[in-house]
């Protein structure tokens, strides 16, 4: 069990004025099983009334429009969660998470490759066939910003055998399902790392487990979920539409940390009041 | 007895073409609009036939009803193990983005159109379950309307049940689920080929005609922009698609979508008639277990029979349909709209036995039907009377109860001797003729319904 902090700003710089903004935004921790939510704040630039909901996978959804005109847009989430990767969760895993989905539909090449990585051992348990699928595409892929984007399907991705972590996640999940094994999408924050992270979660029989393939590393108490689904459609950290033809940039800053969380944590809160 | 309105079919097509009474339809990736010819001939419901359709029509939307605030809540009939889940999800219209949403007053299917035909054995068949957005009230209104307005006579002296109260119908649907603010029919726009039916509907319902422009959402409420003032909107019967009713929802790049439309129906600030996810009810796999679902959430007797079906999922099935293909019609469940259906006798050999074949290796992809040798009904073609297949698109309305409207659209086929009646295909339509109680064993029904029936026997046994 630990507490964790956690920040994760998002600023948006339209080359113009844009108008009638509405959005939605994914980008709060959820309490799970694994992870209960202590605090959790959002501040939004320009200023603007946030509405919050629970959507139909359960994720944290906060809506809002700004009707002005503005040139920028950014949001900051900021918190302390208490994970607990002992706990246990006893739930079902929902048939969805056994079906392909958009981003996910199994190419027969993928489908190939996951057999033979689990050649030697076709009958073993089930976590044990997940964490091998994981070695598997970690080993096939390299990790390359500038080859896929986020349209970039599972199967296209894997051809290419090149991706960031959304492409590696969508991959896995992707030859999990082809297996058998139910397995979801997460969308979240990591310990060390600057941006927004996605990994995958597995039903292993009674808990939902985290792996993250681009790490190759089972997932620890340096996670915090904002968000499960399909896959990355389900779990946008912002969807947006607005009036306005500009061009727009995006810059994100994210951060976890343990050590002395509270007070930084603290510090934060302080200079966001400011 | 509609002698006179015959002669006067012409003048009524006229009429109808006047009002822009069209559909449009996809040809070779051109899209096309298309007068819907009306025949005067109508179809003659007897007063008792229609208390047994009533009846049936009603249970078995209630139990749809009932089947969609589970699948989406607690999931109940997929525990107890009447439906697999296989079935109740792999369906392209189960939307996990509606999940635990209970809608305004709990009701999913607001307006159903169940299609039914009559078999030759006078039984009445279930043959879909339309719960999305199901069109084509409007045609039988306004034909009704010209009829009378042409031959008087008939409609004083014999006794029909009066249709021309769908509009109050769908407003009372539409205020007993009002979440507080106007009615609106959202139609995407005026180049949609249903334009005329979303007009003049929101006409009939005293409700504001609105496209997906006039419509905002502000902290989770649902507004349509006047002149004046932003006025509240209470419930929107919306004719678009599930998948362009919110950008931020669904289809992301869909411009005629509402921005946060579905968090405000999530907040249950707004109906929206009918529900979003209602496709995961009325697909080719799940109407197999209607009459499950009726026997499961109302305790009853299905009153209503569906096609005798088989599913090759269920090893029984399997073997039944692969013994008896030649005698079935075959369904690909993912297709939709006529697509993927298949008539074992009309395949080769070698075409019956790949499609098996398929069958075999995905069992729960298919569906399997007994062919329905269905009613025909004496038709003018071309200055003839002649005789054609007729199928029955009966509306329920659901609101402070389950209501059928006293009319429904009859859609007969083109050709002698062919079962498509899909209006895509060159078809025409009928007005409905459901005939009043009190008039029941009276000389004129008992003639009306003998002479339609007389005619249908013989030049059946023609075909």
């Amino acid at each position: 069990m630990r507490i964790l902090s956690y920040s994760f700003e998002t600023q948006l710089n339209f080359s113009g004025s844009v108008t009638n903004h509405d959005f939605i935004l994914r980008c709060a921790p959820k309490s799970t099983p694994f992870q209960k939510v202590l605090d959790s704040q959002m501040i939004m630039i320009p200023g603007t009334h946030l509405m919050e909901q629970v959507d139909g996978f359960g994720n944290r959804l906060h809506v809002g429009s700004i009707p002005e005109a503005h040139d920028s847009f950014s949001f900051t989430s900021y918190g302390l969660v208490m994970v607990d990767q002992e706990a246990e969760c006893a739930e079902a895993p929902h048939p969805m998470y056994l079906r392909p989905s958009s981003f996910t539909q199994p190419s027969h090449e993928a489908v190939v490759f996951a057999g033979r990585a689990l050649q030697t051992i076709p009958n073993a348990h089930v976590w044990k066939r997940a964490v091998e699928l994981m070695h598997a595409v970690y080993r096939h892929f390299t990790y390359d910003p500038l080859a896929t984007t986020t349209a970039t399907t599972a199967a296209q991705a894997f051809s290419m055998a090149a991706g960031v972590c959304q492409d590696y996640a969508h991959s896995l999940i992707m030859m999990c399902r082809a297996k058998g094994i139910p397995a979801r999408y997460c969308a979240g924050l990591m310990e060390g790392e600057g941006a927004t992270h996605a990994w995958v979660e597995v039903h292993d029989g009674r808990n939902w487990r985290g792996l993250d393939p681009t790490n190759n590393r089972v997932v620890d108490e340096a996670y915090i979920v904002f968000s499960h689904g399909r896959d990355f459609e389900d779990c946008s950290i912002e969807r947006g539409v607005f009036s306005g033809a500009v061009d727009q940039s995006q810059r994100v800053k994210a951060s976890v940390s343990k050590d002395g969380g509270a007070t930084r944590f603290a510090e934060f809160a302080e200079a966001a009041q400011q | 007895m509609y002698s006179k309105l015959v002669q006067q079919t012409p003048k009524i097509n006229a009429q109808l073409a006047r009002y822009g009474v069209k559909f449009g339809l996809y040809k070779q990736g051109e899209f096309h609009e298309r007068l819907f010819p009306f025949d005067a001939i109508p179809r003659i419901i007897t007063a008792s036939q229609w208390s047994y359709l009533e009846r049936g029509l009603v249970q078995r939307v209630d139990a749809l009803n009932a089947y969609l605030r589970d699948l989406y809540g607690e999931k109940r009939i997929i525990r107890d193990g009447v439906i697999p889940e296989t079935f109740a999800f792999a369906s392209s219209g189960y939307l996990p983005q509606c999940e635990q949403i209970m809608p305004p007053k709990g009701i999913y299917s607001h307006i159903s159109g169940i299609d039914l035909v009559e078999g030759d054995d006078g039984v009445w068949y279930v043959l879909e379950d339309n719960l999305r957005i199901p069109s084509g009230a409007s045609y039988p209104l306004v034909a009704r309307n010209l009829c009378r307005r042409c031959d008087a006579e008939t409609f004083r002296t014999l006794s029909i049940q009066d249709n021309r109260n769908y509009g109050e119908l769908l407003r009372e649907t539409l205020d007993y689920v009002n979440c507080g603010g106007i009615n609106v029919v959202l139609t995407p726009g005026r180049y949609n080929a249903a334009y005329f039916e979303h007009s003049y509907l929101a006409e009939k319902a005293g409700a504001v005609l609105a496209e997906p422009s006039e419509l905002f959402v502000k902290d989770l409420k649902l507004y349509y922009r006047d002149a004046n003032e932003d006025k509240l909107v209470g419930a929107v019967y919306r004719r678009t698609s599930d998948e362009y009713l919110d950008p931020l929802c669904f289809v992301p790049d869909s411009l005629i979508g509402i921005p946060n439309l579905m968090s405000a129906y999530r907040a249950g600030n707004v109906a929206i008639v009918n529900a979003p996810g209602n496709g995961a009810a009325d697909d080719k796999g799940i109407y197999y277990f209607v009459p499950k679902m009726i026997e499961y959430y109302l305790g009853e007797e299905p009153i209503l029979h569906n096609a005798p079906t088989y599913l090759p999922y269920y090893p029984d099935d399997l073997s039944y349909v692969l013994e008896n293909a030649r005698t079935l019609v075959i369904k690909d469940v993912a297709e939709a709209g006529g697509y993927g259906v298949v008539f074992g006798s009309d395949l080769s050999d070698e075409d019956l036995a790949e499609l098996l074949a398929k069958v075999k290796a995905e069992p729960r992809r298919f569906i399997a039907q007994e062919v329905i040798d269905f009613l025909c009904l004496p038709t003018y073609v071309d200055g003839e009377e002649v005789m054609r297949k007729a199928d029955l698109r009966a509306f329920v309305l659901s609101g402070a109860s389950t209501k059928v409207w006293p009319s429904g659209l009859t859609r007969y086929s083109r050709e002698e001797g062919s079962a498509v009646v899909n209006s895509s295909q060159g078809g025409g339509f009928k007005d409905t003729w459901v005939l009043g109680a009190d008039l029941a064993g009276s000389k004129e029904e008992a003639d009306a319904v003998r002479a339609a029936s007389e005619v249908a026997e013989n030049d059946c046994q023609e075909d």
